[in-house]
């Protein structure tokens, strides 16, 4: 069977995929830039075709039991083990998979305690990276195209390690529209700004309290236990304790850059 | 009777720059208290009664003179505290 080797975060991840369509989708947004031979993978994922109906809807069943969790939604369905070393993903087609690795790698990422996937696009300025976070629509993406030429850690998914030391970003290849380019390290995360398109430019800073509400439902997660919850809880805490949170009102041009450099 | 109160099981608090932030991991709520409910907070880690609760606070912040407020307000919000899944009630005789 074809297996793709890659890298995601400080995480080696093994794909066994069939299918000729999924392993090229697969190929082109988890290409891994760094040797990743004879490497132990953390994880080893198998992937196949052939399952569900098309997209329905975002709603995820989850189901658990002694050894392993099920996600299920109408055209996915994840079966991985409680320890997390061992998944396989059964798809509709191109767009479940990518929404099926990122519910599989969210829950994967708040197992080992390591960080979490935010809703955001994030540009580099200076060595540091900044975030954009917002709902659909609040402009996220415009963000990430009007930061050019800044280099991009991620345009919709942005992959946060966070530790009592610090938190750090690394390249996402959780991609909508711009692919990742080949940067392979990690960068200190230097500010957090929640997005609104305005009239008129302006940056607020939040109180620690109101930025741990606002980016509660800014975290891509589907929580099976308390234990879970509780863990990103205490991510995002330490996430704001680190980390200043901004309301960015933004015109949609550039110039919101000279609020933030 | 004397109705005692003390905070349920199923909540993670968290002190962030004098405020409060509670998750109430089973209903997925969080509910945010200032510096005086965080104190209130705090002390139903052990049952209180709404007079326990007044006389700290009185003592806290030296307010002999407010106890009458205080101790309306204590019971709004353990009212409130309540309807959020947040604490109990445990009736004493």
């Amino acid at each position: 069977m074809k297996m793709l080797k890659t890298k995601i975060g400080d995480f080696f991840i093994h794909v066994l995929c069939e299918s000729k369509n999924l392993r090229t989708m697969l190929e082109k947004n988890f290409h891994s830039y760094i040797p990743t031979e004879n490497i132990q993978p953390d994880i080893v994922i198998k992937i196949e075709d052939g399952f569900g109906v098309s997209f329905q809807d975002y709603y995820v069943d989850i189901m658990k039991d002694n050894n392993q969790i099920l996600y299920r939604r109408a055209d996915y369905v994840i079966k991985v083990d409680s320890d997390y070393k061992a998944a396989s993903i059964s798809v509709h087609d191109e767009l479940a998979l990518k929404h099926a690795l990122m519910n599989l790698f969210s829950s994967f990422i708040v197992y080992h305690n390591w960080g979490l996937l935010i809703h955001s696009s994030c540009a580099i300025e200076n060595g540091k990276a900044h975030i954009f976070a917002g709902q659909s629509g609040a402009g996220k993406s415009t963000a990430a195209k009007l930061s050019y030429p800044r280099n991009l850690l991620s345009d919709e998914a942005t992959l946060v390690r966070i530790t009592e030391e610090d938190v750090q970003i690394y390249n996402s290849p959780f991609r909508s529209e711009i692919e990742a380019d080949s940067f392979s390290g990690n960068l200190s995360l230097a500010s957090v700004q929640i997005l609104f398109q305005a009239l008129q430019n302006k940056r607020e800073k939040v109180a620690k309290s109101d930025a741990l509400f606002q980016l509660m439902d800014k975290v891509f997660f589907w929580p099976h236990s308390q234990e879970e919850t509780s863990t990103i809880m205490k991510l995002i805490t330490l996430l704001v304790m680190q980390v200043p949170v901004y309301e960015l009102h933004f015109q949609k041009n550039n110039s919101f850059w000279e609020l933030i450099s | 009777m004397m109705t005692h109160f003390i905070q349920k099981g199923n909540v993670e608090a968290t002190e962030l720059d004098g405020e409060w932030i509670i998750l109430n991991t089973d209903q997925y709520t969080i509910t945010k208290l200032n510096g005086v409910g965080g104190h209130c907070w705090s002390l139903l880690n052990e049952m209180q009664t709404v007079d326990t609760l007044t006389k700290s606070l009185v003592e806290e912040y030296k307010a002999v003179q407010n106890k009458e407020q205080i101790k309306q307000d204590v019971e709004e919000f353990l009212s409130n505290l309540t309807e959020c899944g947040l604490i109990e009630n445990v009736n004493r005789l």
